[in-house]
């Protein structure tokens, strides 16, 4: 097991009395300067911002700890991030002695060399558009498609569908269409060149124009659980965490510019990907972060 | 604070995405504006709380609460902490000495201390990530209140408790079952800790009676978590060891089995193979009594689920109820590997065009609903 349970993460070393505040109060503030604005860049090229951090807190707090007489702490503990930079903020706590804000001090070395997380998220819609170029007629394309429908009343577009790519296409009278629910690039373009066909054998003069990916949505699973009130603490530029509207953190990446939504049983969805490059990207940058929220029980 | 929030609300109601919404949208627009200048001075306050005042639609708040952060460009602190909350939602049940029977009567010092006790119980076995806050703190303050007299008031449910302590109708939002709910998830878990009190001995501890213990286990928590979590991992490692054990005798006994079949038939002549063979399969001509019983082997094997498909969360005692509790989805396969150029049939794309007779049907069809 990758987690480790031998102590409880925190408050480790603080006899916690009845009632002792969990993290989440303004005790533990924001420790993350973002005043670059950049999302976290990807570790593979240099050291992010937060390891920065991390490395330079472990020397000052080796050097304390050389000072007072080389104290480990607990060893083997795999300190949050959020914890460890929340302890620099709360030295002034009554009853934390220097000692035990060194037992809180990051223990995991920062590694030296990027780790690749080895999850790759799945692609599961691709949502895209082109043009038929010429003006249709929704009720002939309705009368005549046994895979149509068509509610002027609700929406003013025919909604079709086909089997192989199992997909949705929405067409309006403009001749412009949106093709959704394909699982690949190359499948959402065949989808869409099948629709334009079936256009086409209705009687129109149907092209195909202007095919563009619009959106990509893919998700994985971490397998760990995620405390999702640090994350939003640590990353409030970026984030934004509601749970009485909804379960899951709104991580608004800038770089690459995608969304994620992260759940607390450690899937994540992101969105917003015009290539699947970006939703690769972005999930390897926001995979270190959330392992430093990772919290064993 | 008051005039802060009036401001926002004048900023928000000249704003172009509210001036021309409904009456309802605005009001709601004014609990929105409290809400967030409450947080920005730390108040902590639920949005659930505001809703009730407002007795608005929750998805309608949310809506207004987001476009108002996006409108005005506010960067709202997180939600308050639980905690946080605790103090103000305690002070909201008429418990104080006094007001109620000395048997239910708690002061609210008393009750906040022991729920927020229970609250950060909750929180470090993730109970509460992700979730409406107001249930959790009701399921917390009703346990904390059973278990400061448990021999009293064990026997009374959690509406009798909202009962005694007049509390609204919509005290929790919407849905009643969720506070109920977490009341049981919460007891799960001290059953789960109170388990490993030195002097249960390692009996079992029943949900409806736990409240007698509560005062102990959140006394030695961290130490009983400690012991609950490895107990736990010692059970999963031993399931797992026997699971691998059982699995390597299947597998040699159909071995031993196969061989005794195989040297049998050698001295008997030609024997039936279903007299020898597992039931699963029958081997084929041509195919070997080895062979066919390799093959069964699989089936037995590919019938308990290989270690490494088992849900990650077994092996953790506490979890996340939504990453405990995993429907299993069927495999949605990626579909077939195309290029997106491929020659497309034309039999394919007629069968989604109308015969000429299909078309007719239809439109009779139609006349006769409209007729209708």
């Amino acid at each position: 097991m990758e987690q480790n349970n031998s102590l409880p993460p925190f408050p480790q070393g603080i006899a916690s009395p009845q009632g002792a505040m969990t993290p989440g109060l303004p005790l533990f503030s924001p420790m993350m300067p973002y005043g670059t604005g950049l999302t976290p860049q990807p570790v593979q090229n240099s050291l992010s911002l937060l390891e920065e951090q991390q490395r330079q807190q472990q020397q000052q707090q080796q050097q304390v700890s050389q000072q007072q007489g080389g104290i480990v702490g607990a060893s083997g503990q795999t300190p949050q991030l959020y914890h460890s930079q929340a302890v620099t903020t709360t030295t002034a706590l009554p009853g934390n002695t220097p000692l035990s804000s060194t037992l809180l001090s990051p223990m995991t070395p920062v590694p030296a060399t990027p780790e690749s997380s080895g999850i790759v998220p799945q692609l599961q819609n691709i949502v895209s558009t082109v043009n038929l170029g010429c003006k249709l007629d929704l009720k002939t394309i309705a009368l005549r498609a046994r895979n149509a429908e068509y509610n002027p009343k609700r929406f003013a577009a025919v909604i079709m569908r086909i089997r192989e790519p199992r997909t949705t296409a929405l067409i309006f009278s403009s001749g412009k269409m949106v093709c959704t629910g394909a699982k690949s690039e190359e499948q959402s373009r065949l989808a869409a060149r099948k629709y334009a066909r079936v256009v086409q054998k209705l009687g129109f003069p149907a092209k195909f124009l202007d095919f563009k990916i619009q959106n990509m949505v893919g998700s994985c699973d971490v397998k760990f659980p995620i405390r999702l009130e640090g994350l939003v603490l640590a990353h409030q530029q970026f984030s934004s965490y509601e749970p009485e509207l909804f379960p899951g953190l709104i991580y608004r990446m800038i770089k690459p510019r995608i969304v994620l939504l992260i759940f607390v049983s450690g899937k994540v969805v992101l969105t917003g990907a015009k290539v699947r490059g970006e939703i690769y990207e972005a999930f390897e940058n926001i995979y270190p972060i959330l392992r430093g929220f990772r919290k064993a029980t | 604070m008051e005039s802060g929030a009036v401001s926002l609300y004048e900023r928000a109601y000249s704003h172009p995405s509210f001036i021309q919404v409904s009456l309802q949208k605005k009001e709601v627009l004014g609990g929105c504006c409290v809400l967030s200048t409450c947080r920005q001075h730390n108040w902590p306050v639920a949005m659930c709380t505001i809703n009730s005042l407002l007795e608005a639609e929750p998805m309608l708040m949310g809506v207004v609460y987001q476009d108002l952060v996006k409108a005005l460009d506010l960067q709202p602190p997180p939600t308050a902490s639980l905690t946080d909350m605790l103090e103000s939602y305690c002070y909201g049940y008429k418990l104080a000495p006094g007001e109620v029977p000395d048997v239910f009567a708690e002061t609210p010092e008393q009750l906040v201390q022991r729920s927020a006790a229970l609250v950060e119980l909750a929180a470090d076995v993730w109970l509460v990530t992700g979730r409406h806050p107001l249930p959790i703190l009701m399921a917390c303050v009703y346990v904390a209140w059973q278990s400061l007299k448990p021999k009293d008031r064990m026997k009374h449910s959690l509406q009798k408790f909202c009962q005694i302590a007049r509390l609204p109708k919509d005290a929790c939002g919407a849905c009643k079952e969720t506070p109920l709910r977490r009341v049981r998830e919460l007891r799960d878990v001290l059953c789960k800790l109170g388990r490993e009190l030195p002097w249960m001995r390692g009996g079992a501890v029943e949900p409806k009676t736990v409240a007698t213990l509560v005062e102990d286990i959140l006394k030695h928590q961290k130490s009983l978590l400690l012991k609950a979590m490895r107990s736990y991992e010692e059970e999963v490692e031993q399931e797992v060891r026997e699971a691998a054990e059982s699995r390597q005798d299947d597998v040699l006994s159909s071995t031993e089995s196969l061989l005794a079949g195989q040297l049998s038939g050698r001295d008997q002549g030609p024997v039936t193979p279903a007299q020898d063979v597992p039931p699963a399969r029958q081997p084929k001509s041509g195919e070997s009594m080895l062979e066919a019983s390799g093959g069964s082997n699989k089936t037995t094997e590919e019938s308990a689920p290989p270690a490494g498909e088992e849900h990650w969360g077994r092996r953790h005692l506490f979890l996340p109820p939504c990453a405990r509790n995993v429907k299993r989805r069927r495999e949605e396969s990626p579909g077939p590997h195309v290029t997106g150029e491929e020659e497309i049939s034309d039999s394919e794309i007629e069968s989604y065009i109308r015969s000429a007779e299909e078309i007719r049907s239809y439109v009779e069809f139609q006349k006769k609903m409209t007729e209708n």
